[in-house]
């Protein structure tokens, strides 16, 4: 009877230690290679290369010698079958870009909240006009940001092979010129183990 | 059955040794030649520094290092270059990302990178397994 207790509490006891979950901080630099969809690493990967090319392309160079160019992100269309967040792509690119103090961007998500504050500081009475913010004395932007972010997927019984393609592009607003356009190649290939683990 | 065992507990030691690996470390020496430090034995013995060029683009360092599998198989691992100030403190350490890359066995490969911004002076470049 007591070896029967003993295996019985023995059983609970790997039971719930089974059962037990850990939740711990990681590296959120990190290689993430859980399935072989668009992941962090991926994000960081195109963000870093897109920013460098951008930084040494000659014309680039010479443009931002001497001024900040004012730039606004419009989007990355995602092509790909997956669900992408392609504005946390930019948002990252977005900010290396200013943080280079080479470009100024405007930002177009906020234009209503920017229009009621103006409009809060213009006429409700409650703001001293000597520091109230002036209509129309915004800067335009000069460049607009936007691409594209396009995969293939294969696969057979064994494996699964995705190429990421992510192609970003700088077009200048008056003339309507491409000034600079980049690109990152991913490949991710998941092979199934010997026993489908 | 133990003959069965000895191996697979070899094998286990050896894959749970490669999982707790650190990184290498290289940068330019006061002479100019490349210093690699080595904190991952199994990394350092296949991949090597063969050459590190750098240049000024606009303000912005811009650095290249050519590095070299030495085995035979294919390496997979990741690099990242540490970016430094004047004063030595790490130029934004957070947006540094460890990029991949896979090289072919007994092959070279240029990576480049640029500075985050123009206090950028001085740079380390580290990989990991």
């Amino acid at each position: 009877m007591v070896r029967v207790l003993s295996l019985a509490v023995l059983s609970l006891a790997l039971l719930f230690t089974g059962c037990a979950s850990k939740v711990d901080y990681g590296d959120a630099q990190a290689r993430e290679t859980v399935t072989t969809d668009f992941g962090s690493t991926d994000l960081q990967m195109i963000a870093a290369k897109m920013v460098d090319d951008m930084m040494v392309f000659p014309p680039i160079v010479e443009m931002t010698r001497d001024r900040r160019p004012v730039m606004f992100v419009d989007r990355v269309k995602n092509k790909t079958s997956e669900h992408i967040d392609t504005e946390s792509i930019t948002d990252t690119i977005q900010s290396k870009l200013i943080n280079s103090g080479k470009f100024r961007f405007v930002d177009m998500s906020v234009v209503e909240r920017v229009r009621e504050q103006l409009e809060y500081q213009q006429d409700s009475g409650m703001v001293d006009q000597s520091t109230a913010a002036q209509m129309g004395r915004q800067i335009g932007a000069e460049f607009m940001l936007y691409g594209n972010l396009s995969s293939i997927v294969k696969r057979d019984n064994s494996t699964k092979d995705v190429y990421y393609k992510f192609t970003l592009k700088l077009l200048n607003i008056q003339s309507g010129i491409i000034e600079w356009s980049g690109e990152k190649e991913i490949r991710k290939t998941r092979k199934r183990s010997l026993f489908g683990l | 059955m133990k003959s069965v065992l000895a191996p697979l507990g070899a094998l286990l030691l050896v894959v749970m040794l490669a999982a707790c690996s650190n990184s290498n470390m290289a940068r330019p020496g006061d002479n100019g030649e490349v210093e690699l430090h080595t904190n991952n034995s199994l990394l350092g013995n296949r991949l090597s520094v063969e050459r590190l060029r750098e240049k000024t683009v606009g303000d912005l360092m811009y650095v290249q290092a050519t590095l070299e599998n030495g085995w035979k198989a294919e390496l997979d691992f990741q690099y990242k270059i540490k970016w430094f100030d004047k004063d030595g403190f790490e130029v934004a350490p957070e947006s540094q990302p460890w990029r991949q890359l896979v090289m072919a066995g007994r092959s070279q490969n240029n990576v480049q990178a640029v500075a985050p911004n123009p206090s950028a002076v001085r740079y380390e470049i580290w990989v990991r397994e």
